[in-house]
């Protein structure tokens, strides 16, 4: 081998090598971010016995705000990084939790359910957005835990690789199209809203300046 | 050895490195965060000596939000740091502290208590928390110290690696105890939407 072999070999191995690490980086990462998002959805009830106790009205919003910033940018990240999930060549080479897609869809939402309801107002809705992240969550840890990081473990084979995305394409396949799918819809569904409602408030709040100003009859200041 | 056997080679060393590498530096973190937690949990009475002392009230408000939010923060990054302990190849490969799995569930255990108790105000809940915390720290600590970082006749015993089979078993025993607990929280979630106490139930205040 000629030294330029080598330095192709090395340049390569760096640019494959650096992509493959930097998505199962993302992938460790995900059992963390998942566990996180589910720790401050599901923590609220001692958030909210904390913050009663602020004595000072200042204490209680920055304690408010703190955590409702966390907990919301977290799950808003933690689908950033799902989209892994939703890239069909890095579905098929890679060992990723087959329903880990189907995950990432709960998860957005129950992001839809905080955008379209008052969750931290709305019991039903905070159950609601409960329930879908605690599915995503089973759906992510079951096949991770025992497929993807058990694959040392004989008599989980049959498991690991039917629930293992590089090991059963097929069904991968068809389960990260499905939740794309669904992705997409909830994307549309989402952007419409937004585009609506911006265009009745912006309307509401533009239109008294189309009117014709009413001539006052007396001085503003006598 | 061809260029392609060369480039495959090195992508091999650089993904089972760079996770050997995360996990190593997880474990060696882990420690530090244990002491903390620790520090914290039982620094409570000087904290609310402190906190008396404060002629304004926006002063010892903040003192108290900063450290609950420290403490609890601290714990909540520990259940996480410890996520490794779950994942059987990872016991398997990496030489980490055999009872980690477990020290974690009693992490996570403080968190519950936390969660559908009150430790910073009722005595029992608290005691619980303590007890919790301090069987969680002597399951990490005494397989890390004599078995990890120690080179007695016993430490293989200690570390997972070279005990894989309990290895394994302790992981099972605690992605069990972690999903149970797990679902405990849920339902409690849910019964109570979110609120610190169920619905229709007088306030705890």
């Amino acid at each position: 081998m000629k030294p330029e072999d080598v330095t192709t070999a090395i340049t390569n191995a760096l640019i494959q090598g650096g992509s493959s690490w930097l998505i199962s980086t993302i992938v460790a990462f995900l059992p963390a971010l998942w566990t996180m998002t589910l720790i401050l959805h599901l923590g609220r009830p001692y958030v909210i016995r904390t913050l009663r106790r602020c004595g000072l009205r200042l204490g209680a919003d920055v304690w408010w705000m703190s955590y409702i910033l966390m907990r919301d940018a977290l799950m808003v990240v933690t689908f950033a990084l799902s989209w892994v999930f939703f890239q069909p060549n890095i579905v098929t080479s890679a060992a990723l939790p087959i329903t880990g897609g189907l995950a990432a869809l709960c998860l957005l939402i129950a992001l839809a359910v905080k955008l379209t309801r008052r969750v931290d107002d709305d019991i039903n809705a905070y159950r609601l957005a409960t329930a879908f992240l605690v599915l995503g969550a089973t759906l992510f840890y079951g096949p991770q835990v025992f497929a993807v990081e058990a694959t040392s473990q004989g008599y989980l084979a049959g498991f690991a690789k039917f629930f293992t995305s590089n090991s059963n394409e097929t069904l991968a396949l068809i389960l990260m199209w499905i939740a794309l799918a669904g992705v997409a819809l909830i994307a549309a569904w989402m952007f419409i809203r937004a585009w609506v409602s911006a265009n009745r408030t912006m309307t509401r709040r533009l239109a008294p300046k189309e009117t014709p100003a009413v001539k006052e009859t007396t001085a503003a200041v006598q | 050895m061809s260029p392609q056997d060369l480039t495959t080679a090195i992508v091999n060393g650089i993904n089972a490195g760079g996770e050997q590498f995360l996990e190593g530096t997880l474990a060696a973190a882990l420690p530090i965060i244990w002491l903390a937690i620790l520090g914290l949990h039982l620094g409570r009475p000087y904290i609310l000596d402190m906190i008396d002392r404060f002629t304004l009230r926006l002063g010892a408000d903040l003192l108290w939000l900063i450290y609950v939010a420290l403490r609890d923060l601290l714990i909540v990054s520990g259940v996480i740091m410890s996520f490794m302990f779950f994942f059987p190849d990872v016991v398997n490969t990496d030489p980490l502290p055999l009872t980690g799995g477990l020290a974690a569930v009693a992490l996570f255990g403080v968190l519950l208590v936390k969660l559908m108790g009150d430790p910073d105000h009722n005595l029992r809940a608290f005691r619980i928390t303590t007890v919790l915390l301090a069987v969680g720290a002597a399951l990490y600590f005494v397989p890390y110290v004599l078995g990890t970082q120690g080179s007695f006749a016993f430490s293989p015993n200690l570390v997972t690696n070279t005990n894989q089979q309990w290895a394994v078993i302790i992981a099972y025993i605690s992605i069990g105890l972690l999903a149970i607990m797990g679902a405990v929280a849920a339902i409690y979630a849910l019964r109570t939407g979110g609120r610190p106490e169920a619905p229709g139930s007088t306030a705890a205040q």
